[in-house]
């Protein structure tokens, strides 16, 4: 007799999913392990200005402090990542909005006296409005071009909000009336800890709508997109609003972190962090904008920890220049290695446990499906 | 009018010094497809060179010029093979951010290695103070020098570009890399010698930048770095000539600006500030990209389906 199943020397695939309950419970079991995930470490996050105060005491409202603007960088690496990572433009402008939001929030709130939620919302709207008025002429202009293009818009908002600072006669501008409620590190920290959980959960829903698929076609192919219908035009013009506005977000935020604004939120230094935030996280990945945040909020606070000023042989350096070279080759060695950036991480995980559990389990079943 | 003659040529002086590191910049894009944010690092280290052999060493200029343009040739390929070369296969986005990484490292390194540029210091030259007075415009010897090797370099580029082998194999390479190294082009090479002559060049502009304004300190390259990239866009990223051009014409537009704008107020707005004539030179240079948004002498991309 003939028999139709070719041998193989090893099994080339893992054992056919289970169907059945089987199958539903093995779903559910994998479905658990992120979303328990998640919830740890949104109560963890909750829990932290407390845990923060155990660990260290005095300082630990500074810590927070500082946490605080992690969650507002990762606010900003979302929204360069929907822009550069998902939609695909290399745009380099996004400081400019977050220069927008921060000086909005200082003007409105600050000097005019406006309530701050008020302003927040003025300064998304505005740096939306620009938003369309940069994205429009931006969609004729590509690649390079588009990045020094819209880092020249970077450099004039610079110059502007400069010239502001000028003539008003101050070195940055400050926000003095900021009531008690912003001014506490804990509260500041679960107000800003709320807006990014919000933003960065409809952020996820916005990715897996048809928005965030028509961005991923025009990523990978705009022509192909096209020929499917996709109006390009639309979607890239909705990418750059939508990045604007949660730029503007984030710098308005950022205005009430620091109490002030200053022409630096709008600097190709400020450009390069937001850059080097979605590259090391993972370009095109939610996870990828919070853990680029994370590297790059923490770094130079782990660095900041060595003496200064450091002897090595010879050659004596202050730390601060230190810093910056660590942190440049720290970040050269993890574009070296994590070219996907760091999320990707979390595949070769997920693969790795895969791999484990399809071997106990055959181990259990003695041999192979 | 004589004004105008006197800041057209220092205009020019500059713009063509501009248009070197733009030459740089177009070169390393055009082979290798990398924007190389740590070129005006790269660039000072040859100039620091340079100042520590005269300063340090007592050195003659004549002498110290070449040894320091050997080392720049050195370090570019050293920065070819250890950095760009592991990033080659990223996406671009990567490749710029490892520059710019780059470029923080040799900062630091170059802070470690010589402190005392932290300050401004003055970077001794043969010819200074030397100056020729020509209708009643004033040339300095420096000036001339600048024009010189500007010259000089591009005569030199275009040569070995047009009529030598290697030459050929890189415009080849970067024109249709995967062809050019089907038909035995040397692309490992072609990456190695184009950072050497790119940072070569950087070198040469900012050592030439310096003798201008008589001094050096560590970071006094990074604001000409954005005019580079500005000039290399406006004048076309795949466009060598069009590079040289753009270079001069934010020179000449950075002066002519200066000379326009100079003593004049806009109620308590000083509009002679550096800040306004950059913004300005900024928002033209995206006018342009506007209409041309392939830059002057670019060409109009076709995409491949």
């Amino acid at each position: 007799m003939v028999t139709t199943q070719p041998t193989s020397p090893a099994p080339v695939s893992a054992a056919p999913p289970p169907t059945g309950r089987a199958g539903a419970l093995a779903a559910l079991r994998r479905v658990r392990a992120s979303q328990a995930l998640l919830l740890a470490l949104l109560i963890v996050m909750v829990a932290l200005p407390t845990l923060f105060d155990q660990i260290f005491g005095f300082s630990g409202a500074f810590q927070l402090h500082r946490v605080s603007l992690i969650a507002i960088f990762a606010l900003a690496a979302l929204a360069q990542n929907i822009l550069t990572g998902y939609a695909a433009q290399p745009s380099l402008g996004n400081a400019a909005f977050f220069g927008l939001g921060g000086y909005l929030l200082a003007w409105l709130a600050g000097d005019l006296g406006q309530p701050y939620w008020l302003a927040i919302i003025v300064a998304m709207l505005a740096s939306a409005l620009i938003g369309v008025i940069i994205g429009g002429p931006a969609l004729r202009v590509s690649g390079a071009y588009l990045a020094i293009a819209t880092l020249g818009l970077v450099l004039i908002a610079s110059s502007l909000f400069d010239l502001w600072d000028t003539t008003a006669g101050r070195q940055s501008y400050g926000i003095n009336n900021l009531p008690g409620l912003l001014q506490d590190d804990h509260t500041l920290y679960y107000l800003v800890l709320l807006i990014t959980v919000i933003v960065f959960a409809l952020g996820w829903v916005l990715l897996r709508s048809r928005v965030g698929r028509a961005w991923v076609a025009i990523r990978d192919s705009e022509a192909a997109a096209l020929a499917f219908g996709v109006n390009t035009t639309y979607y890239k013009l909705l990418a750059f609003i939508v990045s604007a506005a949660l730029t503007g977000l984030a710098g308005a935020l950022y205005a009430i972190w620091a109490q002030t604004a200053d022409s630096s939120m709008s600097s190709v230094d400020q450009t390069i962090i937001f850059l080097a935030m979605i590259v090391v996280g993972g370009l095109g990945s939610i996870l990828g904008s919070a853990l680029g945040a994370l590297f790059v909020g923490f770094l130079p606070l782990l660095l900041g920890q060595v003496p200064s000023p450091l002897t090595v042989g010879g050659l004596s350096i202050q730390v601060s220049t230190l810093t910056t070279g660590i942190y440049g080759l720290l970040l050269l060695l993890a574009l070296i290695f994590f070219p996907a950036g760091l999320a990707a991480i979390r595949d070769h995980l997920g693969a790795l446990a895969a791999r484990l559990t399809r071997a106990g389990r055959s181990a259990n079943t003695g041999g192979a499906a | 009018m004589q004004a105008f003659l006197q800041v057209t040529l220092s205009g020019l002086v500059t713009g063509s010094l501009y248009g070197l590191l733009a030459l740089g910049l177009v070169l390393v894009y055009r082979t290798t497809g990398v924007l190389n944010f740590a070129y005006s690092a790269l660039s000072t280290f040859g100039a620091a060179f340079l100042f520590v052999l005269e300063t340090g060493r007592g050195m003659n200029f004549w002498l110290a010029l070449p040894l320091s343009l050997i080392f720049s040739a050195v370090l570019g390929a050293a920065m070819e093979r250890l950095f760009a070369r592991p990033v080659l296969h990223a996406p671009v986005f990567t490749k710029a951010i490892a520059t710019l990484a780059l470029a923080l490292v040799l900062s630091t390194v170059a802070q470690a290695i010589w402190p005392q540029l932290a300050f401004t210091e003055h970077f001794p030259t043969p010819f200074e103070g030397a100056s020729f007075n020509v209708g009643g415009v004033f040339v300095t010897a420096a000036a001339l020098m600048a024009l010189g090797v500007t010259v000089v370099v591009v005569a030199a580029l275009t040569l070995f570009l047009g009529r030598t082998r290697m030459g050929m194999a890189m415009r080849a390479s970067a024109d249709n890399q995967p062809v050019a190294q089907l038909m035995g082009a040397p692309v490992g090479r072609i990456f190695l010698l184009t950072w050497a002559v790119a940072t070569v060049i950087g070198a040469l502009s900012a050592i030439m930048l310096a003798a201008q304004q008589r001094t050096v300190d560590i970071s006094y390259m990074n604001p000409v770095l954005i005019l580079a990239f500005v000039a290399a866009v406006l004048g076309g990223l795949d466009s060598l000539p069009g590079a040289l051009v753009g270079g001069i014409a934010v020179g000449l537009a950075q002066n002519w600006l200066a000379l326009l704008l100079a003593g004049h107020q806009i109620g308590p707005l000083d509009i002679s500030a550096p800040g306004i004539r950059e913004t300005i030179i900024f928002a033209a240079f995206v006018i342009v990209l506007l209409f041309r948004p392939q830059g002057l002498f670019g060409k109009a991309e076709l995409r491949n389906v």
